[in-house]
């Protein structure tokens, strides 16, 4: 049983890293109809920023995140408003390449900055448990569960009580309706982009705190999180949320049991689990958990 | 009609051209099936001028796999440059290191190999398993020999491949040996390893190990490589409760799995292949956890020991030719490289002929080369009879010493590891 | 045989549908033609660069799998990131053909049985793939590459599991043996041999397609990419023509790589990541979206470029090149990110790719001196 609590811990805080990185999709797409390939490459800047500021810069840590959480924000803003705004109206696939380029970009500028080899982003977590009877919990994971439920909290806030936040929900329902209204479109995406930009930057401090764990590599978390994002429905937040942590949780007992339960499906299979269930759950609901049916206008 | 001549045609052009690929470009002049004079100056061929001899390195040198391929590459060169400055080869010819980057791609590494093969005389180092394995058909056909810079237990049986090194098998072997040899009798081993060539060949020596031990694994765990979540596999290894967990990793992944494990409260006897280290892992803050729990195996002695030859010579070497290089264990494995690489031109000056064919075949001739505690002896010659070294050296986590690693029993050697046998691919 | 004198018009001119559609435009396009041809077959006789050989030899591969995503893509407007699974399916299907200790097939068997084997596969899950649209299919394909690497590893009987497998197939044609070459007298490298036998390929199913693209199934299948719910209403069977394409793109796929297998004789899993998928849509985005032409050209660019970068590097300040050199940007990470750039600026500026560009150019010229 503690086994199974186990399992089930480090499967929470592993899928609230994903529904971090599938947020910050959600919301793009919502307001502008695009999946960012690219977020992974912002996701790992953002680590790379918070080092910098917390290394180079010597911030004290806290103050470091937040430096970079509010950096990726306003690089993540300033794409939008340099490469994705000459995209509009463009077909789906010219904009998911663009981004797509834009993560070759992004990855190059990382590596010829800081190199490839392993950094110490020094975080104060460092390798601290907690032991709740015979379950380990890393102080590690327990402040990614914990920033990633505030982080959750204020972003259903900000929907449903900012005007901003209307506002965006608007455009995502009838953007021709919220132009009428008076809302700029301009800025809605904008903003979206930067959010996500730094919930990106969130989710690459999550991920590279530990010992020699922020390398360029950490963005490829990003290609995971585009199962949790799908099984949750493309335009749905509570979905994504609910996507990461299916995916996370399925993911550790995978690992947990495979020897032992399905052994035959070959080595490692949990790498491609997210995958299978994604493909699963799309065979019975095309548009996801919570996304909403496409309707085809004749 | 036609194809009856056409087939005349390719039966005398194969009769011709024994050289090799033939074709257009061929510059090989014939050199290749003649038979070359003892002890005369060889002839002028591809990558041989009369003075000088360029053999070729292929290495990624950008891309993330250049934190092996720089200092390794690096190793070459700097064994190349005191060999110079001693006179060279026979004690006349310089020797040139020619580099190509391969990006660790296997497609680059093929374009690679042919921009280079007719402007040197042998390849030095070809770095990556699957470059290795996709320049293997080429290396056959044009009749060159290549170093690859990995210890896979294939290449022992490879013609065209000289091997430097005991293959990670022999160090899984060897290591796990010592572990149940000093207190580790009747323990729960297990392993650990990433889910590649490199992987299964770690595996696969701890598989021969637990035969010959008698010992049972207790839980077999792999991971993908640059994954960086690795919780699941730490806790089924601490389910299974392991008291030991032989690694086979990269650098990179070895920090996430030992801070993992560090995290889980779990500390195993960790025992890693020799590429699993990087003397950056030993200032990290997991560095009194591994202290405390990692063995690593490897050839040779601690960098900077004064009383083995060929340390002595090569620290010299680096403090002549290139202050900046950092005590690295693939620099090291260069630097071997460039040694047997020497032997065999020693050899195929020797018998006069330095063409591609020439030079394979000197490699054939060469017995034993010494590496002066550098690395085990190597036995080269014929394929089937080639014999790698068989002792490994076991070290423990030290961060005062200059790799952070600090010797724990230098050249042991196992019974086991003596009845491995190496097979061709 | 009709009566009727066909007038000779001037080259530009086009007087009839049948015109527009024909194969082989005007006089001088017939000419550009034969000169492609008396290219193709000189070339090796002047070109001894083995370097160079094995760059267009590369090159030819990802043409022939361009021209199999462009028509999936390009043509019918369907994204998919999986296309590095189906060459893997070729490849690995021509180590269990073409190989002396599997079946041992003739040149034209394994090739023709791995790319019928893609098309298969193709078939099989194109149903499932294509009920999904636009973003959903590209994240679903891109699944394809992950179960696919998954399967390459651990289906040790058949792919040699992580340590790869020889792909060690004969390559020769009504006496041609194209690894050794001999003809006229003389004779040829692999490099040079390969280049006739991929090249002429390229020629082939470029051909195909263009045959394809340019009669009734090519025109159901771009109005497929227009405007899908207008295709259903005039008789376009969606499902059909969807799943095919999917099919054929597959099947040139497997082809591409099955050439890839025979020519580096070796392949393992790592190499068909997603980032070999992402190399081919650069190509159809570079060379021209929804072109013949262009899946070549970008081919031929997109395969050149490094080597040319390469070359000229240790010229471009900041960028390093040895072992020991320092430089702001290695030349591994330059190659990257102008990989990256080129697909950006190329779909922000001129999404028609190079293909467009080439026919501005070619307008420009037409109408030379007049430059409106």
């Amino acid at each position: 049983m503690s086994e199974f609590l186990q399992l089930c811990f480090n499967g929470t805080a592993l899928g609230a890293r994903y529904a971090l990185v599938a947020l910050g999709f959600v919301i793009i797409y919502r307001a502008t109809g695009v999946i960012n390939f690219a977020q992974g490459g912002l996701l790992a800047l953002g680590a790379y920023l918070a080092y910098a500021l917390n290394d180079t810069a010597a911030l004290p840590f806290a103050l470091a995140v937040i430096g970079a959480v509010i950096a990726s924000g306003l690089i993540g803003a300033a794409t939008e408003r340099v490469v994705l705004r000459k995209m509009v109206g463009q077909p789906v696939f010219a904009v998911v390449m663009v981004t797509i380029g834009m993560l070759f970009i992004l990855e190059q500028t990382i590596t010829s900055i800081w190199g490839f080899e392993a950094l110490n982003l020094g975080d104060p977590w460092g390798v601290q448990i907690v032991r709740a009877g015979d379950v380990v919990l890393a102080q590690r994971d327990l402040w990614t569960i914990g920033i990633a439920g505030a982080v959750l909290a204020a972003f259903f806030a900000f929907f449903r009580f900012s005007k901003l936040g209307v506002a965006m929900r608007a455009t995502a329902f009838d953007q021709e309706a919220a132009l009428a209204q008076g809302i700029s479109a301009r800025r809605v995406f904008a903003v979206s982009w930067g959010i996500s930009g730094a919930l990106a930057c969130l989710a690459g401090v999550t991920l590279a705190a530990g010992p020699a764990a922020l390398s360029p590599g950490i963005g490829a978390v990003a290609l995971i999180a585009f199962p949790a994002m799908i099984v949750g429905g493309l335009d749905s937040p509570v979905g994504a949320v609910l996507g990461g942590l299916i995916i996370g949780i399925t993911q550790a007992l995978t690992t947990g049991y495979q020897e032992d339960l399905f052994g035959w499906a070959g080595a490692n299979f949990a790498a491609v689990m997210p995958y299978v269930v994604m493909v699963l759950i799309l065979l019975v609901r095309p548009y996801g958990l919570f996304g909403t049916r496409e309707v085809r206008r004749i | 009609m036609r194809s009856s001549r056409m087939w005349a045609a390719a039966a005398a052009a194969a009769m011709l051209g024994v050289a090799g690929c033939g074709g257009a470009d061929s510059e090989e002049g014939g050199s290749g099936g003649s038979a070359a004079k003892k002890g005369e100056a060889p002839k002028t061929v591809p990558g041989f001028d009369g003075n000088k001899i360029r053999v070729g390195a292929l290495s990624p040198l950008s891309g993330p796999v250049a934190v092996i391929g720089k200092p390794l590459t690096n190793g070459n060169q700097i064994f190349f440059d005191a060999l110079n400055k001693r006179g060279g080869i026979a004690g006349k010819y310089k020797v040139k290191l020619v580099q190509e980057d391969t990006q660790y791609k296997p497609d680059v590494a093929v374009q690679r190999y042919n921009r280079l093969k007719n402007d040197v005389v042998a390849f030095t180092q070809i770095l990556g398993t699957p470059s290795v394995l996709a320049v293997l058909p080429q290396l056959k056909r044009d009749k060159i020999i290549g170093a690859p810079a990995s210890l896979d237990a294939f290449w022992v049986r490879e013609p065209n491949l000289l091997p430097v090194g005991g293959p990670y098998q022999g160090q899984a072997i060897n290591g796990l040996d010592y572990y149940v040899k000093n207190g580790g009798e009747g323990k729960r081993i297990c392993s650990l390893s990433q889910d590649d060539a490199y992987g299964e060949a770690g595996k696969e020596g701890v598989d021969f190990a637990a035969e010959k031990l008698a010992f049972k694994l207790a839980s077999a765990q792999k991971f993908k490589q640059a994954d960086k979540d690795v919780t699941g596999q730490i806790q089924a290894l601490a389910k299974a409760k392991c008291d030991a967990v032989f690694l086979t990793s990269l650098p990179s992944d070895s920090g996430t799995i030992w801070g993992t494990a560090a995290k889980l409260g779990f500390a195993p006897r960790w025992i890693g292949q020799s590429p699993s280290w990087i003397d950056e892992l030993g200032a990290s803050p997991l560095k009194e956890y591994l202290a405390k729990t990692v063995w690593i195996v490897a050839e040779g002695t601690e960098w900077g020991d004064d009383s083995v030859a060929g340390m002595k010579q090569m620290v010299a070497d680096v403090e002549r030719f290139d202050p900046k290089q950092d005590p690295d264990y693939y620099f090291s494995f260069g630097y071997v490289q460039g040694k047997a690489m020497a032997a065999v031109l020693e050899k195929a000056v020797e018998l006069g002929d330095l063409s591609h064919e020439g030079v394979l075949k000197a490699s054939e001739e060469l017995g034993e080369v010494a590496f002066d505690g550098l690395f085990g002896d190597y036995t080269y010659g014929a394929p089937e009879e080639r014999k790698p070294p068989t002792q490994s050296t076991i070290f423990k986590v030290d961060a005062a010493k200059p790799y952070a690693l600090g010797t724990l029993e230098k050249d042991y050697e196992s019974d086991a590891v003596k009845d491995f046998e190496y097979k061709a691919r | 045989m009709s009566f009727r004198r066909t007038p000779r018009v001037h080259g530009l001119m086009t007087r009839s549908y049948a015109d527009d559609l024909r194969l082989f435009g005007s006089g001088k396009a017939k000419l550009g033609l034969l000169a492609l041809v008396l290219a193709y077959l000189g070339l090796p006789f002047f070109l001894t660069s083995d370097f160079w050989l094995s760059v267009l030899d590369y090159a030819g591969i990802a043409a022939i799998g361009a021209l199999g995503l462009n028509l999936l893509t390009g043509y019918t407007g369907q994204v998919s990131l999986g296309h590095a699974f189906f060459i893997g399916l070729g490849a690995y299907a021509a180590a269990q053909l073409g190989g002396p200790d599997a079946l041992n097939l003739p040149l034209p068997l394994w090739l023709l049985g791995a790319a019928v084997f893609g098309v298969l596969v193709g078939a099989l899950i194109g149903p499932f793939a294509l009920r999904l649209r636009g973003n959903y299919l590209a994240i679903v394909t891109l699944g394809l590459i992950f179960l696919g690497e998954h399967l390459f590893r651990n289906l040790k009987e058949v792919t040699g599991g992580n340590s790869g497998t020889n792909v060690d197939t004969t390559a020769t044609l009504g006496g041609l043996d194209f690894k050794d070459l001999a003809l006229l007298g003389e004779n040829f490298s692999f490099n040079q041999g390969y280049f006739w036998l991929i090249w002429g390929l390229v020629g082939l199913v470029a051909l195909l397609v263009k045959n394809l693209v340019r009669t009734r199934p090519g025109r159901a299948l771009q109005a497929v990419r227009d405007r899908d719910v207008a295709a259903e209403v005039v008789g376009v069977q969606l499902g059909r023509y969807k799943v095919g394409a999917f099919a054929v793109s597959s099947g040139l796929a497997a082809l591409a790589g099955a050439l890839l297998g025979s020519y580096q004789q070796f392949v393992s899993p790592d190499e068909f990541s997603l980032f070999l998928s992402i190399q081919y849509i650069a190509i159809i985005i570079v060379g021209g979206v929804g072109t013949v032409f262009g899946s070549i050209v970008g081919a031929l660019v997109l395969g050149g470029l490094p080597g040319l970068i390469d070359k000229y590097s240790a010229s471009i300040p900041g960028v390093s090149t040895g072992s020991g050199d320092s430089g702001f940007i290695s030349v591994f990470s330059l190659n990257q990110a102008i990989f990256g750039l080129l697909i950006v600026l190329f779909l922000v500026f001129e999404p028609r790719g190079l293909a467009a560009v080439w026919l501005r150019v070619k307008a420009y010229f037409k109408a030379w001196p007049f430059s409106y």
